[in-house]
């Protein structure tokens, strides 16, 4: 990130460009294993599994996805396996998650080694984290939200498992956790939050993960799909970045929870895209790569993908097409016949 | 990273806080394997527990200790204590973890572990079916509850406050009545209109609470309608209030209620001709006496009056205009 003789200073957002930066991307997340002199990067081991699946889903949506070593990842991924639990943590010794364990298996099916997995064991793990209510928790410790419904439903999905879930028990939850504005709660009772930003910095998003959720288990037919993306239109400010709720600042991850919200419920064009655009490509560093949550921030791997994430639902050129519900590329989704009916905008060219 | 300035840095200041930061990256590395070896093989001792204190201080997100922690605790200390001696440990937590919170208010597993000490917290002082046996817990909740209040007069609209507030509420042995509860949101709501969490949790509040009986709900509705009113007049750009006033009209009331409200709203908008919310509001109304009640309305009047607005949306606000757009083609035509 440092280059030599420019003394410390603020940068100012006028540097910011309004490509995307793609070769400083690919860079950035490339050196990201190797800043082990980082205190930053040991302090983040618990998030480290997750930080290779946004790297490695940024790199693949940036058409580069042999840019990180396939073995390698693979066997790192492998490493991350909890004989305890039966379930991945999020580096080798930590205990297994359910949000690691998602993106274990995000980062095999993209690498084509899904049979690396034990799938009967990890199943096992999610299937027991149900609670009677139909939500669920990320551990046996774990406090129960709709973020950890979401992880099972999809990584259930993705594992052709999903016939063994109480499917109508997860639906109704869901039910339980819709609001007046259209949206939804992160448990029952909750107000609407288009992402939950203390929580884990993760899958966040609050809104999102119910829609996904119902998109995954087709039965969007409970949502208010009007008054949701009315809802969410209105998370856009005038700067033309998103907000995760009423009076709060924008922030480039909700760049991808609200437009992959909105192409689920083929919303999209109710924003000014032309305005998301610029804003997300403004939070770039033009210097060293990567994208913060807003510009002139340092940036991180989470807002990197986010911000590739949202500019591929746009129809940013050159990007690889992503799938929105799961959050990988659009391909591999459909190969596995796991589509579902979103609407991102079509690809523009150069 | 959220809300952290990008800062250049000197080759030589980067090389000067890199030697700076390796004893740093040496000793918590060392720390990290010396407990993550003792939990592998099961260690359950006061030492192993002290040395989770220590390197939670430096990393609460090391979310892997905080499990190790509830182990020893489970496994190790509640099975050699009496009820008081497991209170005891579980309320030094519940103040190690108000003092990690104090660094890092927002980090989820601090909060988790909290939640999960405020419900291990043992029958007692008297024993199980006595008065007085959930004496403890009763203390313990009320101070959350006080612990939360106190968060929310700070930053009343602290989104992870009001969940955990909700969890309080829930989880106390005596239940709070939720007329104080609607109390509580009153006063919040009067103090900032601009709340939405507030508002949230009021209609949360009221709708068991007309569906319990414990309110007139025509008499309570109406005063919702008249507190919103202010609510309006007071700040007419504040979304919070818009929505809230949709779930209110949404959850009954006729097409007199419509009407009442709309010549409400259409008189702010005539002291307020930009009111973008005012305008959004009139168009849903109008579409639902539209939708509803097309034989007993003036439909042609009612549409013109809803492309019109529309259009003026669209100028007024280009940034969702194609949402307007949309809106106004599902009208249909207006034919003259």
């Amino acid at each position: 990130m440092a280059s030599s003789g420019i003394s410390t200073s603020s940068v100012s957002a006028t540097e910011n460009s309004d490509k995307l930066l793609a070769d400083l991307h690919v860079s950035y997340i490339q050196k990201l294993g190797q800043s082990k002199d980082d205190l930053a990067y040991h302090l983040t081991s618990h998030l480290r599994l997750n930080a290779i699946y946004w790297g490695f889903t940024a790199l693949s949506m940036l058409n580069k996805p042999d840019a990180l070593d396939r073995e390698e990842m693979i066997e790192f991924v492998m490493s991350c396996w909890d004989e305890e639990t039966g379930a991945f943590g999020a580096h080798p010794q930590h205990d297994g998650h359910l949000l690691s364990t998602l993106s274990a298996i995000q980062i095999l099916i993209m690498q084509d080694a899904l049979d690396r997995l034990d799938v009967d064991r990890i199943v096992k793990f999610i299937l027991s984290l149900q609670q009677p209510s139909g939500v669920f928790a990320g551990d046996a410790f774990g406090e129960t939200d709709t973020r950890f419904l979401y992880c099972a439903v999809n990584a259930l999905s993705l594992l052709g498992k999903l016939d063994l879930l109480d499917r109508e028990k997860v639906v109704e939850y869901l039910q339980r956790c819709r609001n007046y504005d259209g949206g939804f709660g992160s448990v029952a009772g909750a107000e609407s939050h288009a992402a939950q930003g203390f929580l884990i910095m993760t899958f966040s998003s609050i809104v999102f993960t119910c829609v996904a959720a119902l998109a995954i288990l087709d039965r969007l037919d409970v949502v208010d799909v009007d008054t949701l993306a009315w809802w969410l239109a209105e998370r856009q400010l005038p700067n033309g970045g998103l907000n995760g709720r009423p009076e709060k600042l924008e922030d480039v991850c909700y760049s991808f929870w609200v437009l992959s919200a909105m192409s689920i419920l083929n919303k999209v064009q109710w924003l000014d895209v032309e305005k998301l655009s610029t804003f997300i490509l403004s939070a770039q560093d033009p210097e060293g790569g990567g994208i913060a949550d807003r510009p002139g921030d340092m940036v991180d791997v989470f807002h990197t993908h986010f911000g590739i994430a949202g500019l591929s639902i746009l129809g940013y050129p050159g990007l690889v097409d992503l799938d929105p519900v799961y959050c990988m590329p659009a391909s591999i989704i459909e190969k596995m016949g796991l589509k579902k009916g979103y609407k991102n905008l079509e690809r523009k060219a150069f | 990273m959220h809300g952290i300035r990008r800062v250049r840095q000197t080759q030589e200041e980067r090389q000067a806080s890199k030697r700076k930061e390796l004893a740093k990256i040496e000793e918590f590395n060392a720390l990290t394997q010396r407990i993550l070896a003792r939990k592998k093989g099961n260690d359950w001792s006061d030492e192993a527990f002290q040395l989770t204190t220590k390197l939670l201080q430096i990393n609460p997100e090391f979310y892997t200790l905080w499990n190790y922690r509830r182990n020893i605790l489970l496994k190790g200390k509640f099975p050699n204590s009496s009820p008081e001696q497991v209170h005891e440990l579980l309320e030094d937590e519940l103040s190690m973890t108000m003092t990690a919170l104090k660094v890092r208010p927002k980090v989820y597993w601090i909060w988790n572990h909290r939640m999960w000490c405020l419900e291990h917290i043992p029958k007692g002082p008297a024993s199980d079916g006595e008065p007085g046996a959930d004496g403890w817990k009763q203390v313990v909740w009320n101070k959350e509850l006080f612990v939360v209040e106190k968060m929310l007069d700070a930053d009343s609209r602290n989104f992870q406050a009001w969940n955990y507030r909700r969890f309080v509420l829930a989880s106390m042995p005596t239940p709070r009545s939720e007329s104080s509860e609607l109390a509580y949101t009153s006063k919040k709501i009067e103090a900032n209109f601009s709340n939405f969490s507030a508002w949230h949790q009021r209609s949360k509040t009221l709708t068991s609470l007309w569906a319990q009986g414990k309110l007139d709900e025509s008499k309570s509705r109406e005063a919702e309608f008249e507190l919103l009113r202010n609510a309006m007049y007071t700040d007419p750009n504040d979304q919070s209030v818009w929505m809230y006033h949709r779930w209110l009209v949404g959850t009954g009331g006729g097409k007199d209620v419509l009407e009442r409200e709309i010549s409400a709203i259409q008189e702010l908008l005539d002291e307020q001709p930009d009111s973008k919310w005012c305008m959004e509001s009139i168009v849903h109304y109008k579409r639902l006496l539209l939708n509803n009640y097309a034989k007993d309305v003036d439909t042609q009047h009612l549409t013109r009056d809803c492309k019109d607005l529309l259009e003026r949306l669209e100028t007024l606000d280009p940034m969702r205009r194609l949402r307007y757009r949309e809106l106004a083609g599902e009208i249909g035509p207006s034919t003259s």
